[in-house]
């Protein structure tokens, strides 16, 4: 006999795409409706069936509450805008996870959409302020506060951030360039199977050696992509998917992370992440130990940022992400099926949403020519802020 | 003139008073004695919210940096690089900044650095640091 509790279980249902890339002239909120439309579509849900909404908006915005009536939604029982950064993807599984478990809602859309990128306007430019306007020709105040403070001094942009936490990396372990290559690389070989990534020219050692310096130690091809796009993912009750079109993607556990250091003391920064915590904790709930997951699905905002997620996450020991992923044990042809898609810094950059749905397209067996196999477990990863904000999520084909 | 302009608001007011006089200001929490960042509205330690600001004392190092190109605009060369930094003050708190005349290849983790103030035309003094061995090059 299957209890309420199995009966309740939370499981993705629907995944939902839109066109992502350099697609101009639409606004987020038309991409966050259109990939809520697609994951309704993929369950074999009417949009009207959808009784929760939760919503992440990028860097430009406009994703908020407001979706709700862009899809004619009335009556909602469960109604949010989350923000975690990066981590706002697990984030929003989660809790649309618990929503349904408790009963509170049936059928919970989340969603993610932006649209920073525009035409003359570079990728860097759109996330590191990158051309600022001259703000005494415009005759503007100068900024104000502690950001303005950090701003005077140009520490500006996650570029610089990041690869401030990258350097600490390489002085305490010894990372090389080299090492964030091979990540690099390695994506790039997976995103050359995967019809949906920007990027899929394979690239090699020299040719991210060869990209210019954004921020040293970080070279281009250690930078995520820009996109424009949405992405959604619907969550519901085991019961309820075992009607609907698609085989239900399980949420077996979850967890976050949030170290709170961020730009005050702290020793870890660059060298442990939330994901030391959040890692453990989501798999322990799973039930699950690290060796039983086959696919990894992690937030790659940096080659970096992969690096010492799989050292926090204990695909390796702390420190030895370098030579780890230099090895061969990443890639297509590595024993670590890793961000399989491609990732943000090859296929699209939608925040969480990109490792999340990759995770269940994999799951699912819709991977094509970059199919795992097997592919029954899955673990992702959220990331956001300057390493302040993690999310762990685990997905698996059936039931626990 | 390196630094961006920056205006007082009633977070960073105490903080430019410091910087107009040459110091910079920590938090020193007045029951635990734990010296916190400049930001801070209540002691990380103890939760107080009684500080007495006091001028660090002068000893600072080098925790990271980065190097920033300057992106070539327009018909105009490219200026030197940027290098933003993260230090450490000898009192504890880090702070986030940038150096200025440092030789990016002779940098290393740990070493002493010398504060400087630095004021764009109708900003505030800004802290940053360079190497204190003496100038680079």
């Amino acid at each position: 006999m299957v209890g309420t509790s199995d009966r309740r279980r939370p499981v993705i249902c629907g995944l939902g795409l839109t066109e992502m890339g350099p697609i101009y002239g639409r606004h987020p909120a038309g991409f966050a409706a259109e990939a809520v439309r697609l994951a309704a579509a993929d369950a074999g849900l009417a949009v009207s069936e959808i009784d929760g909404l939760l919503t992440s908006s990028g860097t430009s915005g406009g994703v908020g509450l407001g979706l709700q009536r862009d899809l004619g939604l009335t009556d909602l029982r469960l109604l949010s805008e989350m923000q975690a950064f990066g981590a706002t993807a697990g984030a929003m599984v989660q809790f649309a996870s618990m929503a349904v478990q408790a009963g509170m809602a049936e059928v919970v859309a989340c969603v993610f959409a932006d649209a920073p990128l525009r035409p003359g306007r570079s990728a860097g430019d759109v996330y590191s302020g990158g051309r600022r306007p001259d703000r005494a020709a415009a005759k503007l105040p100068p900024p104000a506060g502690w950001g303005g403070l950090l701003a005077a001094t140009g520490v500006t942009g996650a570029n610089t951030m990041y690869a401030l936490a990258a350097r600490r990396h390489m002085l305490r372990y010894g990372t090389t360039t080299e090492d964030f290559a091979a990540i690099a690389v390695a994506q790039r070989a997976w995103a050359a199977r995967n019809p949906l990534a920007q990027m899929r020219q394979p690239i090699t050692v020299e040719d991210h050696h060869a990209s210019r310096w954004i921020a040293d130690p970080f070279r281009k091809l250690d930078c995520c992509l820009v996109s424009n796009g949405g992405v959604a993912v619907i969550v519901t009750t085991a019961e309820r998917a075992a009607s609907l079109a698609r085989p239900p993607v399980h949420v077996l556990g979850w967890a976050q992370s949030h170290p709170g250091r961020l730009m005050d003391r702290d020793p870890d920064f660059g060298l442990v992440t939330g994901a030391a915590r959040s890692g453990p904790d989501a798999l322990a709930m799973a039930g699950l130990k690290l060796a039983d997951v086959q696919v990894a699905e992690l937030y790659d905002c940096y080659t970096f940022t992969v690096l010492v997620t799989l050292e926090d996450y204990g695909f390796c020991a702390k420190g030895e992400g370098g030579p780890f992923v230099s090895s061969g044990a990443i890639g297509p042809d590595g024993g670590v099926k890793l961000n399989t898609g491609g990732g943000q810094l090859s296929a699209y950059y939608m925040w969480g949403m990109t490792p999340l749905s990759e995770a269940v397209i994999q799951i699912r067996g819709d991977g094509g020519d970059r199919q795992v196999h097997p592919h029954d477990i899955a673990l992702v990863s959220g990331n956001g802020g300057i390493l302040d904000h993690h999310s762990t999520v685990v997905l698996g084909s059936a039931a626990p | 003139m390196t630094v961006g302009p920056v205006a007082r608001n009633t977070a960073t007011g105490t903080f430019f008073d410091g910087t107009a006089r040459g110091v910079f200001l920590l938090r020193r929490c007045r029951p635990s004695g734990h010296y916190n960042r400049p930001q801070a509205v209540s002691c990380t330690e103890c939760g107080s919210t009684g500080f007495d600001d006091v001028p660090a004392g002068g000893g600072v190092r080098l925790v990271s940096w980065v190097v920033v190109p300057e992106r070539p605009r327009d018909d105009r060369p490219p200026g030197p690089a940027a290098v933003p930094a993260i230090v450490e003050f000898d009192e504890g708190p880090w702070w986030w900044s940038k150096l200025v005349d440092a030789d990016p290849a002779a940098l290393t983790e740990g070493q002493p650095l010398r504060m400087l103030f630095e004021r764009a035309e109708g900003g505030e003094a800004v802290p940053v640091f360079t190497p204190a061995a003496g100038r680079a090059g």
